[in-house]
């Protein structure tokens, strides 16, 4: 078992749950984001980012549109789907649930 | 004086030179082989890319500054080595996709002697198009009787197409895949034809 290993499994579930937080908070494209998620340390490279959310699109979990930009070229904003604000809401409650868990055992 | 190249990275003009182009254009083709299973492979290149000349025109000023080998290679190590881009939830279906790309069987017309009556030719057209070989001599005595045409078209086929020999040509010529069970298959089959014969 190694300790890189273990770290990336636990981040992977968290950084799909939070990807959808953060979307729910508002609409974001990509940038903004990887702002984020680097800030909170969630991502390190971010060509990781990439693939999850194609798959989370895939899923049906969020959508993007087109917007112009005044830097550059139209950037795309990705936004939830219904089906991904209910999936957010049912993410919600596990990770309570698992933080809950976590705390009872390493107080014991 | 070196050369220096003009490249449209994610909709953006960027004067590079020639070295750091060379590096940034084996990124980007590691990066194509990374996605090259995926089915939405050029939307996560594009992406990609947009997000690379983001990234780009932060550090240089576009009107007059060159793209360096520096500004080439802080972007890569922002963005990450491709083989650190996968998605370990993808490998899956692509491998059951690739399987079944593999297995998926493909029919070639051979001469089928283990059901042959004179070379093979009817009854391994018969095996090709899964119909009755006795379709396909009906046909050339027909042919044969009515001049020496059926006779000649017979003899064409008997020379030009190969003889199933091989477990594997046979499972071919039947259109099923070559798999460890179907060739378990045939061969015992084709030990039960020995095995009548020998009796006979």
């Amino acid at each position: 078992m190694n300790i890189d290993n273990a770290k990336a499994q636990m981040k992977k579930g968290v950084l799909e749950y939070c990807i959808l937080s953060i979307l729910a908070n508002k609409d974001c494209y990509a940038s903004e984001l990887i702002n984020e998620l680097k800030a909170s340390k969630l991502i390190v490279v971010e060509g990781t980012l990439y693939p999850l959310l194609t798959r989370q699109k895939n899923a049906g979990l969020l959508t993007y549109r087109w917007e112009e930009s005044t830097q550059g070229p139209p950037r795309k904003y990705y936004t939830l789907t219904e089906i991904g604000k209910e999936f957010l809401k049912e993410l919600d409650g596990s990770w309570k649930d698992l933080v809950k868990a976590v705390d009872s055992i390493n107080k014991k | 004086m070196t050369q220096t190249i003009s490249i449209n990275l994610g909709g953006l003009l960027f004067h590079i030179d020639d070295e750091a182009f060379k590096i940034l254009d084996n990124y980007l083709n590691a990066i194509h082989r990374q996605f090259k299973n995926e089915t939405e492979k050029n939307d996560i290149i594009a992406d990609i890319e947009a997000r690379l000349a983001e990234l780009l025109a932060e550090r240089i000023d576009r009107k007059k500054d060159l793209v360096s080998l520096n500004d080439v290679n802080a972007i890569i190590a922002i963005m990450g080595e491709p083989h650190d881009f996968v998605d370990d939830e993808e490998p899956q279906p692509r491998a059951q996709r690739e399987k079944r790309r593999r297995t998926k069987a493909s029919r070639r017309m051979y001469r089928d002697s283990d059901n042959r009556i004179l070379g093979g030719v009817c009854s391994g057209l018969g095996a090709y198009f899964s119909i009755d070989p006795w379709i396909f001599r009906t046909i050339f005595i027909v042919f044969s009787i009515f001049g020496f045409v059926g006779i000649i078209i017979y003899f064409i086929l008997w020379v030009t197409i190969p003889e199933a020999l091989t477990t594997a040509q046979k499972l071919e010529m039947h259109g099923k895949p070559i798999n460890v069970e179907n060739i378990k298959n045939t061969v015992k089959q084709e030990f039960e034809n020995v095995k009548r014969r020998m009796n006979l």
